[in-house]
């Protein structure tokens, strides 16, 4: 079995470099050749960049997003891997990239197999191991009795096969943990470059250094906490022993925590001060870390509500308008109304005014009714009303698609939104019912409050949030001589609009609230919609 | 707040909550992916609802009526009285509990649940139908899946489980009585297992069996151990026939008609039959060819040694997968998938996959026959040690059965062992470690066994297996 480099090819005429956009395969993957690796964007265009071995990829040399020039190693495979297919891969391929010759000896394509008998004995975490090394445990000599493979012949092999003298450092198989890997060193990984810069110049960017070890002692409370903090047992530094292994205990992992996660800032020492850049002496715990709490996996459905907000919040600059209409009229149009709708079957509520009044706002404004297209550098005004409506349920928050507002009278929608929101509750909406809103409405009111600033359902242009609506004082010109105000109870509705400023301006989301409001204060209007 | 379209996203898909399925979530979900989980039916699959759990329960509870009841060598005279339902809601007692366990690990390791029956829209996405009415659907985009859906029993014609005096194994897991006469239609394991149950609460029961001889895969003289037993039972057998449909009897009973090869036919008077004739994979409903995925031709889902289907990112685990249909071998496969798609290195690189027979007396056996070594090109030493040599098997009561375990002559390296006697389930567990870890003869021979226990039969084993055996004579 043999490490097989490959360089970026020549992926056009001419052209010198490409952007390595995304890697298609990760170290461990099996890949067959001609299977597409990674993809490269050039000036001219974006290929994919097809393997030239069967094998399972070792190495990834280069990170997404960064510039390589043609010719340049970023991919390493072991062909003719423990199974012993293929091994003679890399002998098919005449494209110039082909693999530059081995630079270790010409070992391995080992006669496979041998008589039946001679089967590898070799216990499980052996095995598991010599896969993690990439090495073929038939082609291991075991010292064990009876040829019998341990862990040390595993490792020794692994060594005496290996080309490049840094990759082969045995204690520090490289797992395939490209995933996970970043969540568990998480801590160890970030801290201080300056702060570290004074004592461990040779490596910038950490906090203490990770002790590295092979094996710790420690008790399970211990491995507990350093689990929570995402702290490596192995690498907390410690003077302790126990039968001749490291032994680590809870004020050992707490303080090497605190210390890898300080932030740069905090972790620079003011001048003057020794100049001890990283403290590894135990520091008064932090309550924070002291104490975790409870701890709630961020899933699921909530994970995917937070991704939604950030893309919104972090993309749209938003910025929310708040203003209150007077209702009264509405109240009373909505009372004379609600037994009719009864009659048919139907609890009105006021939803479907307030959505009726944002269609008349829209057709008005039609800027809020829009999406923005970034890649393509285009605002599409769309030509269809469809609105979102949130519902909060038990696994979170839904946003349920009222199609076609303009073709449907209050009646149907107020059914429609009905029939929405308690499957929403109960979860058997059907994909297509949540997609495809231009416009959002968010109803708070119907838990409490005023006002809000709601989060634009990206990539609309703006949503709209309700308050309740109730008595709320309100001052008026004194009925009559025209003389002067009086403060006077009436039924208001407070309206929070957010809108996405790279799309439109405060001004015109200031008019169009107006048009809503004047809708809202003057029901007969919505005759019009 | 407000959020777009949610179809919901997760990693790791697995469909079905059975050994397989529920074990591969677990540790997918330690593995730090998100991962969510479609169960149809109840946590736990047919082994914790329909197979292994319930049936082992009740061949326990048979099996201690019936000893009570034949204990008089022992100086115990009784007849014990057996409260069949009483007996069945303890079982269900036994299953909630690990049902309820199982979903109880699910939660705490952050595994998303979800009730209802998922089928493929496409290599990314799945739909899951809520049972019951109005209760619609939802789709599940994934990154990867894991199909663990089970095998259920096989019906052939002439009986249609949807009678009542027709039983598949489920059926008989939840009797309502115990039938005056059961002729069970299979002297497979699951066949065999259950007839002796029946035959220890007191029903007349006949096994008719298509082959010549019960439990087809196991050597001859293990078969025979456990067929005579079940004889002393009272079991009857008739072989070289195969049930082909029934007949209502003039008594108010049923006749079970077969017919051998030849053409010859007969008739069995029965209360109840019982079909337990094979298990078959579990794919309908599923739309798998919407994954891009086939099955072969009976049905399984093929995988490579990562558990991998021809659809790289989709998984199939368990029974679905094919043999060996066990649910340790479920479980196995299970954390195989779910550490492929962490990253990690796993494979089914296990030299053996033990499997039990839960008969009276019980068979274990693990990795290779004498024949299957031989075949296999290896210089073969082979040791036994009847249980009748065995102290502890004499003060159990039961010293029918043997431990034969099979090794490599040259460098002792144990290859296999059959083991038919009591407990036999239990000590295989030492050879199946002994095969994976590579030890030799000698390592088991000289590990010192606690005395007066079974266990000391393996060690005995290994040791004549050197022709060094201190309680049998060396062959
Ligand atoms: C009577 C009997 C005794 C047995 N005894 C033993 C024993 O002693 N030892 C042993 O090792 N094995 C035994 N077995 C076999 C063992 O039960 C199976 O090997 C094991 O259950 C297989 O596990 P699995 O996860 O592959 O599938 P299952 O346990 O069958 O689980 C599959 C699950 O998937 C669900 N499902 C199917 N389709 C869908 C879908 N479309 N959407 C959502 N969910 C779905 C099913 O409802 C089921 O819960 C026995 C079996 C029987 C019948």
């Amino acid at each position: 079995m043999t490490v097989k480099e490959f360089r970026l090819p020549d992926v056009g005429e001419g052209v010198a470099e490409g952007e390595l956009v995304s890697w298609l395969v990760a170290p461990g993957d099996r890949v067959e050749e001609d299977q597409p690796v990674a993809e490269v964007e050039t000036d001219k265009a974006l290929v994919e960049v097809p393997s030239s071995y069967d094998g399972v990829v070792e190495e990834l040399f280069v990170e997404e997003g960064e510039v390589v020039p043609v010719g340049d190693v970023i991919i390493s495979f072991r062909v003719g891997g423990a199974d012993g297919a293929s091994a003679d891969a890399e002998s098919g391929d005449t494209k110039p990239t082909d693999a530059e010759p081995d630079d270790s000896e010409p070992t391995s394509v080992e006669a496979e197999s041998g008589s039946p008998s001679r089967r590898t004995f070799a216990p499980p975490s052996v095995r598991r191991l010599a896969r993690e090394l990439g090495v073929d445990l038939s082609a291991v000599d075991g010292s064990g009795p009876g040829g019998r493979v341990d862990e040390r012949d595993v490792r020794e092999h692994a060594d005496a096969e290996g080309s490049d003298p840094d990759e082969d450092d045995a204690t520090d198989p490289k797992p395939v943990e490209m995933d996970t890997g970043d969540r568990k060193s998480a801590v160890s990984k970030r801290g201080s470059a300056e702060g570290a810069g004074a004592t461990t110049a040779a490596e910038p960017g950490s906090g203490p250094e990770p002790a590295g070890r092979d094996r710790t002692l420690s008790t399970p409370a211990t491995r507990k906490l350093a689990n929570d903090l995402g702290v490596d047992l192995d690498d907390v530094p410690t003077d302790e022993t126990r039968e001749g292994e490291a032994f680590v205990a809870e004020e050992h992992v707490r303080a090497y925590a605190e210390a890898s996660a300080r932030p740069d800032d905090e972790a620079a020492p003011p001048a003057g001060e020794g100049g001890s850049g990283v403290e590894t002496e135990p520091t008064p715990a932090d309550p924070a870390t002291d104490a975790p709490g409870e701890t709630i996996p961020y899933r699921g459905v909530r994970r995917t509500i937070g991704e939604r907000m950030e893309q919104s919040k972090f993309t749209a600059p938003h910025v929310t308008h708040h203003d209150t209409a007077e209702v009264d009229a509405l109240v009373a149009a909505r009372e004379r109304l609600k037994p009719r709708a009864a009659e048919v079957g139907v609890k009105l509520t006021y939803l479907p005014f307030v959505m009726k009044a944002v269609l008349a706002g829209l057709r008005e404004y039609p800027i809020l009714n829009s999406e923005l297209r970034e890649e393509a550098e285009e605002i599409v005004l769309k030509d269809e009303y469809h609105f979102g409506v949130a519902v909060a349920t038990d696994a979170g928050l839904m946003v349920p698609v009222i199609e076609d507002v303009d073709e449907k009278g209050l009646f149907e929608l107020a059914a429609e939104v009905s029939d929405l929101a308690s499957r929403a509750r109960d979860r058997s909406l059907a994909p297509e019912e949540l997609r495809g809103s231009t416009f959002t409405l968010t109803n708070f009111g119907a838990i409490g409050g005023e006002y809000a600033t709601p989060i634009i359902n990206y990539p609309e242009t703006a949503v709209l949030g309700l308050g309740a609506v109730e008595k709320r004082p309100v001052v008026r010109e004194r009925s009559g001589d025209g003389t002067g105000h009086e403060v006077v109870p009436a039924s208001t509705l407070p309206l929070s609009l957010s809108i996405d400023h790279r799309v439109v301006d405060g001004a015109v989301a200031a008019e169009f609230a107006n048009v809503v409001m004047d809708h809202l204060e003057e029901p007969l209007l919505l005759l019009n919609e | 707040m407000v959020v777009g379209d949610i179809s919901t996203g997760t990693e790791v898909l697995v469909i079905g909550a059975g050994p397989g399925g529920y074990v591969a979530a677990i540790r997918a979900a330690q593995k730090g992916l998100d991962v969510t989980l479609v169960e149809k039916d109840a946590y736990g699959g047919a082994c914790l609802n329909r197979g292994c759990i319930p049936s082992k329960a009740l061949i326990t509870a048979s099996g201690l009526a019936h000893e009570a009841g034949t204990a008089e060598e022992m100086g115990i005279h009784a007849d014990p009285a057996v409260d069949l339902a009483r007996m069945i809601e303890w079982k269900e007692g036994v299953v909630d509990r690990l049902t309820g366990g199982v979903e109880k690990l699910c939660k705490a390791n952050g595994v998303n649940l979800i009730e209802g029956a998922a089928s493929f829209v496409d290599d990314q996405t799945v739909r899951v139908a809520h049972g019951g009415d109005g209760q619609g659907s939802e789709s599940i985009e994934f990154e990867h899946a894991i199909v663990a859906t089970g095998s259920r029993p096989v019906e052939i014609p002439g009986f249609s489980f949807a009678d009542e005096h027709v039983w598949n194994s489920a059926a008989a897991l939840s009797a309502e009585s115990v039938p005056d006469r059961l002729v069970v239609g299979g002297g497979g394991y699951i066949g065999m297992e259950l007839a002796t149950v029946y035959a220890k609460l007191g029903a007349d029961v006949t096994v008719v069996e298509m082959l010549e001889d019960v439990l087809d895969p196991y050597e001859d003289d293990v078969k025979r151990v456990v067929r005579k037993r079940a004889e002393d039972l009272g079991i009857e057998f008739s072989f070289g026939e195969g049930a082909t449909g029934w007949s209502e009897a003039s008594d108010g009973g049923y006749l079970v008609h077969t017919e051998t090869e030849a053409g010859e036919e007969s008739t069995y008077p029965a209360d109840r039959v019982l079909v337990a004739v094979g298990r078959e994979p579990v794919t309908d409903g599923l739309d798998l060819e919407r994954a891009g995925i086939e099955t072969d031709d009976r049905g399984f889902i093929e995988t490579d040694d990562r558990t991998r289907s021809a659809v790289e990112h989709v998984h199939a685990v368990g029974d679905v997968a094919g043999e060996p249909m066990l649910a340790h071998a479920a479980s196995k496969e299970g954390i195989v998938a779910a550490e492929t798609i962490a990253g990690e290195p796993a494979a089914l690189d296990q030299r053996a996959i033990p499997a039990a027979v839960f008969t009276d007396p019980e068979i274990g056996t693990v990795g290779m026959t004498e024949t299957d070594a031989e075949e296999a090109g290896f210089d073969v030493a082979v040791g036994e040690m009847p249980f009748n040599a065995s102290g502890r098997a004499l003060t159990t009561g039961h010293t029918d059965g043997f431990v034969r375990i099979v090794a490599d002559a040259d460098e002792g390296f144990v290859l296999g062992a059959q083991i038919v006697g009591p407990e036999a389930s239990e000590l295989i567990a030492e050879v199946g470690l002994a095969i994976e870890m590579g030890a030799t003869l000698e390592d088991v021979a000289a590990t010192v066994h606690t005395h007066p226990t079974l266990s000391e039969a393996v060690m005995e084993a290994a040791e004549n297996a050197q022709g060094q055996a201190i309680h049998t004579l060396n062959r």
